[in-house]
């Protein structure tokens, strides 16, 4: 089997001692992230990439795009672990992911069952963390080789797909979150053409042709619009933390959500295959699920501990589900897997079906080291969930203060101009503004990674049709792709016309 | 929602909209041996962001006014910060890294919550000297350490 000697390889990447140290502290500022409220996966993704890029400056690119990429893909996984600790604790989540673990996972902190909660929270991401990479590796491989049969035109309608799915599927009003898509698609366009050669809305501003970076955008919209934002609002009063006083469930607790967490990780996996529906969609999902298929529903909400094992395991699963659409098509279906594949980018990685051919390196080894950071993370929540609790009280004072500090660092660090400084600080104040008004910025941010490969998708697929347009519409796979598209804008106007209420997904 | 933003959105997207459609018209249509120029894909943004924009305006309008709940911003500290890390912006390459993080922290460390000037002095230190070492000893990167006088 070619595939088990792929992960065999990609597991000798990921056991070399420099990339155990990159999962464990990705995995331990993922969690920190988690748990801090305010910044989430996407910020703490993005603050982290420049520290990343310097890290592993002296390493060839294959191997330093696989340790950074290892490092970034903890934090992500591992905020979903910590997001939990809040929820459970304070009732307050840390991520949007962890909205639904605060109805029963507080309630059965209140009954002293705190331990109980984040021990069933910390096996279930476990559990859900294997299995979506089992999925993973069942699905990477006959992915890829699907996807590598598409031409320009497939590649331009799977990507509106992709984005379509984001903008269907965040925020609240449809029209905004386009609007934003639109727009991330537009600041792609600043620069020189990559096609053509010729500049674009760069006006003569030699900082310009090489385009915006993602980078920058990125940190300003998430960290620092957070940033802004705590600063601007005063924060409630943080309530008292509960009192955990035995950590390890009893095998009652076993038996109750053993079921729930196999449910919620399959069902999590496959939300977060899909695009734009991510961990939030997927916890409430498998929240609804538990009370549908329990036996006293008038449980949940008073400390069913299903309620806690299956979100939980939900929000694990769909973020290792996220990463197939990622790895295989080269389509980042939410707003933290766009940064990670901008990450990529950085290193001249094009994430993809050829990724599996031209870089085995960094694909098997981010999935095997996503084994191994899942197992690091199991251990280290137990025995470590007080001090991880502990870090809530970080502070405000220096914290907040400090994410601007390393935000202009690892800009600076990267790009050496003080223009990305103002244009961080710029973005700040437009992620604030826009996010605080429904206008999601997640969707920005995807288009601006996908701009420039839907625009050279599509004009190669129209220089082979000779400028026809209907390339689009007469190749079978892009006009199912298409159709899906727009099935994924039409079918929620459709809901509201009927007065339905949709979930809708938050950043993630 | 907020009507007043969305109004104010709205026309700005809408301008973003048409300039992009303007200033898209001035780029050269040379395309070597394409049909499609570097022109039609901004140029189609710019139309798609200007029906958009028209059509979050006319959202916008069809929303009867609602009552805003006045929320209290804390301007001050924020136009502190802000304005503190725009003249961190400015003096990084000028006044070098550590000076320049020593001092932009200790501001906002005192500007969020006045006291402990003491800890605040030790933070702002360890973190701008440590960061500077670690980078560009450690790591090897290269920053504007010190002034360069």
């Amino acid at each position: 089997m070619d595939t088990l000697q792929f992960l065999a390889d990609g597991f000798a990447i990921a056991f070399q001692w420099h990339n155990l140290l990159f999962a464990l502290v990705g995995v331990i500022i993922g969690t920190a992230v988690g748990v801090l409220p305010g910044i989430g996966p996407m910020s703490g993704v993005a603050l982290l990439i420049p520290v990343t890029a310097t890290m592993t400056s002296g390493m060839p690119t294959g191997a330093a795009a696989a340790s950074s990429i290892i490092l970034l893909a903890g934090v992500y996984y591992g905020a979903m672990y910590g997001g939990s600790t809040t929820s459970i604790l304070l009732n307050t989540p840390g991520e949007s992911s962890s909205v639904v673990t605060t109805l029963d996972g507080y309630q059965m902190a209140q009954q002293g069952r705190a331990g109980a909660a984040l021990a069933i929270s910390a096996i279930g991401s476990f559990v859900a963390g294997i299995i979506s990479l089992i999925g993973l590796v069942l699905l990477a491989e006959p992915l890829s080789n699907v996807a590598i049969k598409f031409g320009p035109a497939e590649y331009f309608s799977l990507m509106l797909l992709g984005l379509a799915a984001v903008s269907g599927l965040a925020g609240k009003s449809m029209t905004k979150a386009i609007m934003m898509t639109v727009f991330g698609l537009m600041l792609g366009t600043i620069g020189i053409d990559a096609v053509s050669g010729i500049a674009r809305f760069t006006y003569d501003q030699p900082i310009l042709f090489s385009g915006l970076e993602f980078l920058t955008i990125a940190v300003g919209l998430f960290a620092l619009g957070e940033v802004i934002k705590t600063i601007l609002e005063k924060d409630e009063e943080t309530g008292s933390i509960a009192k955990i006083n035995r950590i390890l469930p009893t095998k009652q607790d076993m038996k109750d959500s053993s079921v729930p967490i196999v449910r919620g990780s399959l069902l999590g996996f496959f939300i977060g295959v899909l695009p734009g529906a991510g961990a939030t969609l997927a916890s409430f999902f498998s929240y609804t699920t538990e009370k549908k298929f329990s036996k006293n529903p008038e449980s949940f909400g008073k400390g069913n501990i299903a309620g806690v094992a299956g979100p939980e395991s939900a929000n694990n699963a769909a973020s290792g589900g996220a990463m197939i659409p990622l790895l295989t098509l080269g389509i980042p279906g939410s707003g933290t897997t766009a940064i990670l594949m901008g990450a990529l980018i950085m290193y001249n990685i094009q994430p993809g079906p050829l990724l599996f051919d031209e870089h085995p390196e960094v694909a098997w080894g981010l999935i095997a080291s996503m084994f191994i950071g899942n197992l690091m993370l199991l251990v280290l929540n137990m025995p470590l969930v007080r001090v991880f609790a502990k870090i809530i009280q970080t502070p405000k004072k220096y914290l907040l203060p400090m994410i601007i500090a390393i935000s202009f660092f690892g800009v600076y660090a990267v790009q050496y101009t003080t223009f990305d400084l103002y244009l961080l600080l710029g973005c700040g104040v437009l992620g604030y503004l826009l996010s605080k008004n429904d206008f999601p910025v997640a969707p920005l941010v995807l288009a601006l990674v996908l701009g420039p490969m839907i625009e050279n998708n599509m004009r190669r697929a129209l220089t082979i049709s000779n400028g026809d347009f209907s390339i689009f519409v007469t190749k079978p796979l892009s006009l199912i792709f298409i159709v899906a598209a727009a099935a994924w804008l039409i079918v929620p106007l459709l809901l509201k016309l009927k007065g339905r209420k949709i979930i809708i997904n938050e950043e993630d | 929602m907020n009507k007043k933003f969305d109004t104010v959105a709205g026309i700005a997207f809408l301008l973003i909209g048409i300039l992009f459609f303007v200033e898209s018209q001035k780029i050269s249509d040379s395309a070597y041996g394409s049909s499609v120029g570097p022109k039609i894909f901004p140029m189609g943004l710019g139309i798609i962001l200007t029906a958009l924009s028209i059509r979050l305006l006319y959202e916008t309008f069809k929303i009867k006014t609602e009552d805003t709940v006045k929320e209290k911003l804390q301007y001050k500290k924020f136009f502190i910060i802000f304005g503190s890390a725009i003249l961190y912006a400015f003096l990084l390459e000028k006044i070098g890294y550590v000076v320049s993080t020593f001092l932009f922290l200790l501001i906002a460390f005192q500007t969020v919550e006045r006291g402990k000037i003491i800890y605040s002095i030790i933070i702002s230190t360890v973190f701008s000297v440590g960061v500077y070492y670690m980078f560009s000893e450690l790591l090897g990167g290269s920053l504007p350490g010190f002034p360069l006088f």
